[in-house]
């Protein structure tokens, strides 16, 4: 892939937060690792599922790319320059280019303001149009979204959560931007109601050749809209590829045991899925583990594990859009239900682990 | 076998100041011995206050209709014998396991008190014995040493562990689970439903899921309830209500979720949004947003009966209970277009 093809690139991107430990006067100085090097390509027009548990960075990162945080280390680049240390008003017109759709459509939008107004505040801030301009632009946004541009002068609690998600999709397209960021956009909502969202975001994208970044804990959705999905643990994309290849061929453990935790509704896929389940909670991102952050508890975990830190690259010869980091990775076929770690003089945290043949 | 559980003909209103909200109407099921039933539903179905209702947990509602538990109506029942009931034969986890435990007290202590009052008889040293044993029991390690952290010191997924522990604590024979799983992550939910599971068969615990989960249902239920409105709209075993529905919404319901197959698909959604619970329109409640209404449906609510000659198969829809004579009626709805 040349430079040129992706809109947004990042590269090393940490971004770390202090955190205070202990009482008031004995100011600590750890940090929480939330996001520990990412690299990262977005092509332009398309969708990139970025996926990972509570905790994992995945909203950290969305956050730092569109510079609502500045990173720690590391650079951005979007549209071939590089924003990462832009001033506020230098970042100002490509504010413009990137918009964020959150996932709480209940807190994102004012409750005390009318409709018209929150679609109508890019225009406003940004100076674009004005007066019975704007409110036309409003009305038309209204429209393009599914919703009744007679209601521009109704408060926020009158709409139902999936209307109020339209509401943050309008305002996220006023401006026409390149990057949409889709953090958990439709997580709030009802299946049925999940649905007209979803297909929403599809038929706007092919409108507006628009590029997203669409972060979502729920593996179904994120399949059902990426082109290419990037699985982050504990601060770090573990594993990305093609969605297909993803889905049939995950050859990072950790990836194959999210996918088979998924729950399918269909009883006989249900019936036959071999699920893995997990020892453990994922540790703190303040001390993350040595080597590989997911030995503590892969079921295929060795010595190597502990000391070296796998980087992210094609294993087993796959292609090279399909980037792993992991120092085992698994074959097509290979059963991670019968693996067990191995892994002397540590301490493993076996927190949790559902004892082989134990209960029941 | 009889029922463990049989409701029957259940309704529940709220008075509020914008009217009455009628959050169940009419609901109706039954949950056998071992059993595992999932109530499944949108948000605003009634699938939680239903359950909530038979526990004593709404207050203020006004309540119609007959639980019978074991031979007793939990609706008409004493407060003292409810108490009896609830806690000891019935277990209950909710969603949010941090808002249902205490923050100041340890976790040890609040199992020990929960034993303690239902069992006058038994010593403090044994009730912390048999709590730490739940502990380890749904897998909590280190049980002996956590039993005295407080919640706070818990993960989610093992808050959530120290609530099924607690629930279990009696060994009820009713667990009613009100959407357990869905504060929690995927991996750590297979963690949780693992331990429901083999403690149900340990203990032969009969099990209500509330959830809006198909996948969940798919992996647990052994029969299901499809909420919408608040009444059942479809009864069923587990794979007629995934390969052999009748009910138009479980069909919508269905059809909305992500594919599994095809990627990138447009996916179908149900039309429209659920309607208001204080105002509801005559007929079928799903009759504004289903594809195969006729006139029928906008006047007359259909009752819930027996489908394609299944006693296990009930749904509420004015479409036909014949197999083939349902087919060529929604074929013939269809092509007549959406009205």
């Amino acid at each position: 892939m040349t430079t040129d093809d992706a809109l947004l690139r990042l590269v090393g991107v940490h971004k770390h937060f202090p955190v205070q430990i202990g009482a008031l006067l004995s100011r600590g100085h750890e940090f929480v690792h939330a996001v520990d090097g990412v690299d990262l390509q977005v092509r332009r027009g398309e969708t990139l599922g970025l996926v990972g548990e509570t905790g994992c960075g995945k909203s950290t990162l969305a956050r730092s790319i569109a510079r609502l945080y500045d990173v720690t280390s590391g650079s951005v680049w979007f549209d071939g320059r590089d924003i990462t240390r832009l001033s506020r008003r230098a970042m100002r017109p490509l504010r413009r280019e990137i918009q964020v759709i959150f996932q709480d459509p209940y807190g994102s939008l004012n409750p005390r303001r009318r409709v018209g107004s929150i679609i109508g505040d890019p225009f406003a801030i940004h100076g674009v149009a004005s007066g019975a301009r704007r409110k036309k632009q409003v009305q038309e946004l209204m429209e393009l979204v599914g919703l009744n541009p007679e209601h521009y002068n109704r408060f926020p609690a009158e709409f139902s959560g999936g209307q109020r998600q339209r509401i943050g999709v309008a305002r996220a397209l006023a401006l026409r931007p390149k990057l949409v960021i889709c953090d958990e956009p439709v997580s709030a909502l009802d299946v049925s109601i999940q649905a007209q969202i979803i297909n929403l975001l599809a038929d706007l994208q092919d409108e507006f050749d628009l590029t997203y970044v669409f972060i979502s804990h729920d593996l179904s959705v994120v399949r059902h809209v990426s082109d290419r999905i990037a699985v982050m643990y504990l601060g770090k994309i573990v594993e990305t590829a093609p969605t297909p290849q993803l889905f049939e061929a995950p050859r990072h453990p950790y990836t194959r045991a999210l996918l088979s935790a998924l729950p399918v509704p269909d009883p006989d896929v249900s019936d036959s899925q071999q699920r893995v389940i997990l020892a453990g909670d994922m540790p703190s991102p303040v001390a993350p583990p040595s080597g590989c952050r997911f030995h503590t508890r892969c079921p295929k975990a060795r010595n190597d594990c502990v000391k070296r830190e796998p980087p992210l690259v094609a294993v087993l010869g796959d292609a090279d859009d399909h980037a792993t980091a992991c120092l085992f990775p698994l074959e097509v076929g290979e059963s991670l239900i019968l693996a067990s770690p191995q892994i002397e003089d540590t301490v493993i945290d076996v927190d949790a682990a559902p004892e082989p043949g134990g209960v029941a | 076998m009889p029922s463990l559980l049989s409701v029957r003909d259940l309704h529940v209103s709220f008075d509020t100041s914008d009217g009455v909200v009628q959050a169940v109407r009419g609901l109706s099921f039954d949950v056998r011995r071992g059993d595992t039933l999932a109530i499944v539903g949108e948000s605003g179905s009634g699938k939680s206050v239903a359950t909530q209702t038979i526990t004593g947990l709404t207050r203020g509602a006004r309540i119609s209709g007959e639980a019978l538990f074991d031979g007793i109506d939990l609706l008409s029942a004493e407060p003292a014998t409810l108490r009896r009931i609830r806690g000891a034969r019935i277990g209950m986890i909710f969603q949010d396991p941090l808002s249902s435990l205490h923050p100041y007290y340890r976790v040890g202590w609040q199992i020990v008190e929960m034993i303690q009052a239902h069992d006058q008889e038994i010593s403090k040293r044994d009730a912390r014995g048999r709590a730490a044993e739940l502990l380890s029991l749904v897998g909590i390690p280190q049980a002996s040493k956590r039993i005295d952290d407080y919640p706070h010191q818990f993960s989610g997924g093992m808050r959530q562990r120290v609530m099924i522990a607690m629930a279990m604590a009696l060994n009820p024979e009713l667990l009613i689970a009100d959407e357990p799983t869905t504060a929690l992550d995927v991996t750590v939910q297979a963690q949780v439903l693992h331990v429901m599971r083999n403690l149900q068969q340990q203990f032969g615990t009969a099990i209500i899921l509330i959830t809006h989960d198909l996948g969940v249902v798919a992996q647990t239920a052994d029969h299901v309830v499809v909420m919408y409105a608040g009444s059942a709209m479809e009864r069923a075993r587990r794979r007629e209500i995934f390969y052999r529905h009748h009910n138009p919404y479980t069909e919508g319901l269905l059809l909305s979720l992500p594919a599994q197959g095809e990627a990138g698909e447009r996916l179908t959604p149900i039309k429209g949004t659920p309607p208001s619970l204080i105002d509801l329109p005559p007929g079928c409640p799903f009759a504004p947003r289903c594809p195969y209404v006729f006139d029928r449906c906008r006047v007359e609510t259909p009752p819930l009966d027996d489908v394609f000659r299944d006693p296990f198969h009930q749904s509420a829809c004015w479409l036909s209970a014949d197999e083939a004579t349902r087919e060529r009626q929604r074929a013939a709805l269809k092509a007549t277009g959406t009205s």
